[in-house]
């Protein structure tokens, strides 16, 4: 099932820009993104897990991340 | 943990408290062997972790080596509320002019050790205080402070005790509040206290509890007693409980799936400690049929609240869920709001049926809310009592 409460997204052309960078997927503390292809991409199935902490808005050097609550 | 009797009697018998003569046996031939070296009468007694030995024929009285084997054999075979007779205790018989009830356990009210004494011993010490209450003495002692004597000792004169065996009952009572302190124990049961015509005392019999939490300090005394604390639990696991651990186990962040199973129809989601024992008696108090019991806290992940809520809507006969715990400030309630609707929408639910009661109040509870309004589920917040909650469950739930 993907997510019921939370809906990350990444805007690609955004988190290129920022390259070389990793910081959402290293400061994401439940495991919510991972790098494909050079790039961040979102695991779907742990989207419920965000815990609103605002890391990945704070740490995107390029506004990339957009977070959504579903509520 | 609790201890066989004969595990209790020789940690007795290490802190010379007396305990009758007595060898543990296995078979008929050990038993007769042992009624011979002993020297009739003996009295023979199931080894097993269970209460009602008694009643179930787990105690046979034997005159003679012959029918000390006779009864090894109807013993040995015998299962007591679901557990297994793992050895027989073969003691010999004394005579006994009086008995006496002494206990040491932990008062949780006054958040002390309590020391117990009655001059009724033999029978059930609840029963006993409730129905002659002027033959029961009890009081508290710090386990900060050295023991002294004098707090049992006041105990036990209260109950106008004759000065010898004031002083005899005195040094037994130290003695096994001592026991209780130094082991870390929860419950140190002797009962009977036998006074026996020569004026002495020993313990027929005595219930020890190991505090579980205590296990790994107390590790030197279970290797010299050949203590393993495996295979205690009481009776074994069920397949719905197993595989409950086994969610709690799939994700180490917090606590849920430490699960009880019953036969009811109300599913119980409810936080760790006494919270989830009050939320438990509440539901029994209005009536309700508990499906299960079931801890969580400590701040399980959302994926592992969903699995666990799905795991118990999947038990034949549960009708809905009731999610109570404590104002919580280190689990969640938006995390665990999450998870319960998310399993019960998994399982093909819809959250404002299935779920009774959601009353969690605490950390990030106007996020929890807000969920919960959005897929209509009933919620409570502080101001209404755990007690409160428990009865709006088992009101909405069939019986
Ligand atoms: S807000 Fe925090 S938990 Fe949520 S995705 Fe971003 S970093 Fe992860
Ligand atoms: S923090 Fe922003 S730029 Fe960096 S990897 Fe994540 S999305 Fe891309």
């Amino acid at each position: 099932m993907g997510s019921m409460f939370i809906e990350l997204k990444i805007d690609i052309d955004r988190c290129r820009a920022g390259q070389p960078c990793r910081a959402c997927i290293e400061s994401c503390p439940v495991d919510i993104f991972v790098a494909t292809d050079g790039l961040a991409a979102v695991v779907a199935d742990n989207q419920d897990e965000c815990t609103l902490c605002d890391l990945c808005l704070q740490r995107c050097p390029t506004e990339a991340v957009t977070l959504t609550k579903l509520y | 943990m609790r201890f066989y009797e004969h595990e209790a009697k020789s940690l007795l018998a290490k802190q010379a408290i007396p305990v009758p003569q007595s060898v543990l046996v296995s078979d008929a031939q050990e038993a007769r062997r042992a009624a011979e070296s002993l020297g009739s009468p003996v009295v023979l007694k199931a080894q097993v972790l269970s209460g009602g030995r008694m009643k179930a024929g787990g105690v046979k009285y034997a005159d003679t080596a012959d029918e000390a084997e006779a009864a090894t054999r109807e013993i040995m075979g015998l299962e007591i509320g679901g557990l297994k007779t793992v050895a027989i205790l073969v003691e010999r018989r004394v005579r006994v002019a009086q008995e006496y009830y002494l206990a040491v356990t932990y008062d949780p009210v006054a958040k002390l050790p309590v020391a117990i004494f009655s001059s009724a011993g033999g029978i059930d010490i609840e029963e006993a205080a409730e129905r002659m209450p002027e033959k029961v003495a009890r009081g508290n002692f710090s386990s900060l402070t050295p023991f002294t004597d004098y707090v049992v000792k006041e105990l036990i004169a209260s109950l106008n005790v004759p000065g010898a065996d004031l002083s005899r009952l005195t040094a037994i009572a130290s003695r096994l509040a001592q026991l209780f302190l130094r082991y870390d124990l929860t419950l140190a049961e002797i009962n009977p206290l036998a006074k026996l015509g020569d004026g002495s005392f020993v313990a027929l019999d005595a219930h020890v509890d190991l505090d579980d939490e205590a296990i790994g300090r107390q590790q030197a005394l279970l290797k010299e007693m050949g203590i393993s604390p495996e295979g205690r639990e009481g009776r074994p696991s069920t397949a719905f409980e197993l595989e409950a651990a086994a969610i709690d186990r799939s994700d180490h962040r917090g606590v849920a799936g430490r699960v009880v199973e019953f036969g009811g129809s109300l599913g119980l989601i409810i936080g760790g400690g006494g919270a989830s024992l009050t939320a438990f008696d509440a539901v029994r108090k209005y009536g309700g049929n508990p499906a299960n019991y079931c801890e969580i806290g400590g701040n399980p992940s959302v994926g592992k609240v969903a699995a666990l809520t799905k795991h118990i809507l999947s038990k034949p006969g549960t009708d809905k869920i009731a999610i109570i715990m404590n104002v919580v400030n280190n689990t969640r309630v938006d995390l665990v709001a999450r998870g319960v609707i998310k399993g019960v929408v998994e399982a093909g639910y819809d959250p404002a049926e299935k779920v009774a009661i959601f009353r969690i109040p605490g950390a990030w509870e106007e996020e929890g809310f807000r969920i919960l309004r959005k897929y209509g589920v009933e919620y409570l917040d502080r101001t209404a009592s755990i007690d409160q909650a428990a009865k709006r469950a088992v009101e909405k739930t069939a019986r």
